[in-house]
């Protein structure tokens, strides 16, 4: 079996915590921390650094506003988060599809 | 290579994606306002003797104007609540969905204003005919929401079609009673499903 998709896999996606918060952003243009936080049931501290991480791979793009005088963080793929995470999704198809062909 | 984790991952994704794109605000309380609202305007109307197919037509577009102000303030509530834009993709879809028919049982509630048919078969007939609009407004916001909204819309359009042939075949029954069964079939089954979401929607549900 060709190990190379495997290899070729995005670790900063490939990531146990930051997985889930890639799939939400892609079926949707944009979603509040809040929302986030509560789909996944996550900690504000933990999202927090997944987040950053995201953001800082450039995965991510967070805007601060405010709505109704209250602080609205507000996450979106960006479209070098939505091509990374599309072919990480090609990746793992490619991943199964080998081990079928090998059983 | 072990490659169930593959598998797994791909599954996650799916059902991360398919949330992602479901509207979650709690209907509890907006099926429970709506449905309190219906069955009081019933009680009303009938108390009024709203009878004539114009004063039907607009009373009952009246109540359901109302019912959106009340479902508009009930979720904008919820959103600034949880500090959340009420203005989401999520809310944006599911009104896209539910404008077409909505706009269809709006028209023709207002060609009933407008020509005044007689007759109680008139009057009755625009009762199927809402039932079954609004049970596809449901039907199309279901795609976008939890999956009993569907089975809902479903139970409007099936309750709808089956009065419309019983009206059809059987002849309408008096004037009357058309108040009443508004009543009953929009406010009783919002305030059913708003009760039974009440004790079935998990919590948390803030979109």
């Amino acid at each position: 079996m060709n190990p190379k998709p495997f290899f070729q896999l995005d670790r900063v996606i490939h990531e146990k915590g930051r997985l889930p918060i890639m799939s939400l952003l892609a079926a949707t243009p944009e979603m509040s921390f809040t929302e986030l936080r509560e789909a996944l049931k996550m900690t504000d501290g933990n999202l927090s650094m997944h987040i950053k991480t995201l953001q800082e791979a450039g995965f991510v793009s967070v805007t601060k506003s405010f709505l109704k005088q209250r602080p609205l963080t507000t996450c979106s793929l960006t479209p070098g988060g939505r091509r990374a995470f599309a072919n990480y999704i090609d990746l793992l198809e490619q991943i199964v599809r080998q081990a079928r062909d090998v059983k | 290579m072990e490659t169930d984790w593959a598998v797994k991952n791909l599954q996650v994704i799916r059902t991360l994606m398919e949330r992602g794109a479901v509207y979650r605000r709690a209907l509890a309380p907006v099926m429970g306002a709506v449905g309190l609202t219906g069955m009081v305007a019933g009680v009303l109307a009938a108390a009024l003797k709203v009878r004539t197919a114009e004063a039907f037509a607009g009373f009952w577009i009246a109540v359901a104007l109302l019912c959106l102000l009340e479902a508009f303030w009930l979720i904008r509530h919820q959103a600034l609540k949880d500090s959340e834009a009420f203005w989401s993709p999520p809310t944006r879809r599911v009104i896209q969905a539910v404008s077409p028919p909505f706009f269809a049982g709006f028209a023709a509630g207002l060609i009933f204003l407008s020509i005044a048919p007689g007759g109680s078969l008139a009057i009755w007939l625009l009762v199927p005919g809402w039932m079954v609009l609004y049970g596809c407004a449901l039907h199309a916001a279901g795609f976008f929401m939890p999956r009993g909204f569907k089975l809902f819309g479903w139970a409007f359009i099936g309750a709808g079609c089956f009065l419309g042939a019983g009206l059809c075949l059987g002849g309408p029954p008096s004037a009357a009673g058309v108040n009443w069964a508004m009543g009953a079939l929009f406010g009783g089954s919002h305030l059913a499903y708003g009760v039974y979401l009440y004790f079935t929607e998990k919590d948390g549900n803030a979109a």
